[in-house]
């Protein structure tokens, strides 16, 4: 199916917390996910499911998109673990700006993270 | 969401033959959200064919009543986090169990309403609940305590 | 039985027919699924025996110049006791997730710099409970029912709606801020300090950005002689100094008694805290060499500025937990890593060592949020655990 719309990078502010629907605490596994605030969504025309890119000091992350009211009304609450770290840094750990567009492709996955410690 | 008898009587025969015993296809509609009637009692969606879409629509519109309570009380497990609010703060529960709920701790008495078991809020005893039985009162608390709506009442 | 999980330690857990009563979803999955994604010994990502494994970190440890002992915040105080022994025999750094979580609230408490108390006074007497960059919904789920808004107490025989005032301060409108209906507020903010300076604006008799909500709370403050304030990770990181904060909670028991608790952290992340700050007088981020704590100490600082060589992992998950650019630097290094659990960390680490589970298999000290300590006994006891590991290290070097 073909999108007609333009993909556009619009800036957002994020929250890290725990999310304790979607965490693991055996660890096992991480959910690349990103919780939109539906009404910030709709106007970025973001749709639940859909993958986006979020860019932060050269870093990108990419998340499928789910709908909280709960999150901040400018933007999303990405969940505490390894997604939400790659782009956050000491002066800006639980609350930040950064660059959101929709993407083509998979969300990123814990594997691609984890190889960087390898190399 | 709460099915509302509106949705219910979009969906019947609406000819009012009294078949299932009520006057009205809105009265049976009403019957039906209070489980005072079953589905089956409207022969006509079951015996006619002209009604075979309706009867399907209607199956899938009433399910969620069959895994609800007694009293209409429905727990959505995927946004239930076992924060005991509704298990505290319930009004039975207080008066009840004094020592173990009403101070915040987990049912001290063998039939609560509701427990957190396995990490999410269940219906245990809803014979118990002010909401239904013969002296029904209008009781929300458990729902209005519930950040996430993960306790929602059917009839709304 | 007690829950480790978070640090309100819940103590009416049981197990009845195969089910687990009471704890939430984070208890639940503890208890049920302990067994699942256990680690293994391994050395450079060979399986070995767990003997072998230890001499490996041994032989680690013995060859570095400068090591740091990270993690220790889901141990028992037992083992924190051992790791703090193992810091001083090696001159190491020694430092948990308090640095970068609710330290410096910890820290303000038992320094006594701000008046505190238990959660079962909070639950008996509080009137007004701020949350304060706090969302215990998902952090501490049980936090309200258990011990604050909810339950009914002593003086507050009537519950949430009459004998309660909540207050919610949060960036966005959280689960809990959701709450906050009658008898209660939400404040949004997008400025902590503005918020703060409201306060001491009002009680000077003058007008400020959230003067009106101040002056609410001021005034329902004054019906108790029992008022309590959560402070979470977004009051920590919403702050670039917590000194105003600790200021406003003093100024305001001059209107009436508050005090502060910490809002919630791991099972046992206090327990460090009051066990380092009885050792050597600080709560966290202490160096055994320079016998002095520096900003410079806290472990993210230790591997962004390339300052140690080997670092000992007891039961966190750096991979996991910080910041990218920080524990990228883990490569850098030599890891070992103690743990239960194939953490991301155990991963990519040199050395795992197979631990236990606090509180489920290994018996000990826990404290809660609020400082009181609880004594968890383990219902599967494994010989090796958190103690007898930091135990055997101590001992071979």
């Amino acid at each position: 199916m073909m999108r007609f719309t333009k993909f556009l990078k619009v800036e957002a502010s994020f929250v890290i917390a725990r999310h304790t629907l979607i965490s693991d605490e055996t660890k096992a596994n991480v959910e690349p996910v990103v919780f939109l605030n539906p009404e910030f969504a709709k106007k970025s025309g973001i749709k639940e499911n859909d993958v986006v890119e979020i860019e932060r000091e050269g870093k990108t992350v990419k998340l499928r998109v789910k709908y909280l009211e709960e999150a901040p009304e400018d933007g999303g609450l990405i969940p505490n673990g390894v997604f939400a770290n790659y782009i956050s840094d000491l002066n800006k750990f639980k609350k930040f700006k950064a660059q959101i567009q929709v993407a083509e492709g998979d969300p990123t996955s814990l594997e691609e993270i984890l190889a960087k410690f390898k190399s | 969401m709460p099915i509302t008898p509106m949705e219910i009587y979009k969906w019947l025969p609406k000819t009012n033959c009294k078949k299932c015993g009520e006057a009205t296809c809105m009265s049976f509609a009403f019957k039906l959200l209070n489980r005072e009637k079953k589905l089956e009692d409207c022969t006509p969606l079951f015996e006619e064919k002209k009604y075979e879409k309706q009867r399907e629509k209607l199956i899938e519109l009433l399910k969620p009543l069959e895994e609800a309570t007694e009293t209409g009380l429905i727990v959505d497990e995927d946004l239930c986090v076992g924060c005991g609010n509704c298990v505290v703060v319930c009004p039975v529960h207080v008066e009840l169990d004094p020592k173990g709920a009403a101070i915040g701790k987990g049912p001290t008495i063998d039939d609560p309403i509701l427990r957190v078991e396995n990490g999410k809020v269940k219906v245990i005893n809803m014979e118990a609940c002010r909401r239904y039985g013969k002296n029904r009162v209008l009781c929300v608390v458990c729902r209005e305590n519930c950040p996430t709506d993960a306790i929602r009442f059917l009839e709304g | 039985m007690i829950c480790p999980v978070c640090s309100c330690l819940c103590d009416d857990i049981e197990i009845v027919d195969g089910k687990i009563m009471n704890a939430c979803k984070r208890g639940c999955e503890f208890f049920s699924k302990y067994e699942e994604n256990r680690s293994k010994p391994l050395v450079e990502g060979r399986e070995v025996n767990i003997d072998e494994a230890i001499d490996a970190a041994v032989n680690l440890l013995k060859q570095s110049k400068s090591v740091a002992i990270y993690g220790l915040d889901t141990t028992v105080v037992e083992a924190q006791k051992k790791a703090i022994e193992l810091a001083e025999k090696l001159e190491a750094y020694i430092d948990d997730n308090s640095s970068f979580c609710l330290g410096e609230f910890v820290e303000a408490v038992l320094k006594e710099e701000v008046p505190t108390t238990t959660l079962e006074e909070v639950r008996d007497n509080a009137y007004v409970m701020f949350y304060w960059g706090s969302n215990p919904h998902y952090s501490i789920p049980r936090h309200m029912s258990r011990y604050t808004y909810y339950p009914r107490g002593r003086k507050r025989p009537r519950g949430y709606e009459e004998d309660r005032f909540l207050v919610v301060v949060d960036v966005r409108r959280s689960e809990t801020a959701t709450l906050a209906k009658k008898n209660a507020r939400f404040i949004l903010v997008e400025d902590d300090l503005e918020l703060i300076d409201s306060f001491f604006k009002v009680l000077e008799g003058k007008a400020y950005k959230y003067s009106s909500d101040a002056a609410i709370i001021l005034r329902e403050m004054k019906k108790s002689d029992f008022n309590v304030v959560f402070g979470g990770l977004g009051l920590k990181y919403g702050l670039k100094d917590l000194k105003p904060f600790f200021d406003l909670v003093n100024k305001l028991n001059e209107v009436a008694p508050l005090y502060f608790i910490p809002a919630g952290f791991h099972g046992n992340m206090r327990g460090f805290n009051e066990t380092l700050f009885e050792n050597v007088g600080v709560v966290n981020r202490f160096s055994f060499k320079e016998q002095n704590s520096k900003e410079e100490f806290a472990f993210t600082e230790l591997l962004k500025r390339e300052k140690i060589d080997t670092a000992l992992i007891v039961g966190t998950d750096p991979v996991s937990s910080l910041p990218f650019e920080v524990s990228l630097k883990l490569r850098k290094i030599k890891t070992i890593v103690v743990d239960p659990r194939n953490s991301l960390t155990a991963r990519i680490a040199n050395v795992v060592i197979p631990s236990a589970f606090s509180g489920l298999e290994t018996s000990g000290t826990m404290v809660r949020s609020d400082g009181v300590r609880f004594k968890l006994e383990a219902i599967e006891e494994r010989e090796i655990n958190d103690v007898s590991i930091l135990d055997r290290l101590v001992g071979e070097l």
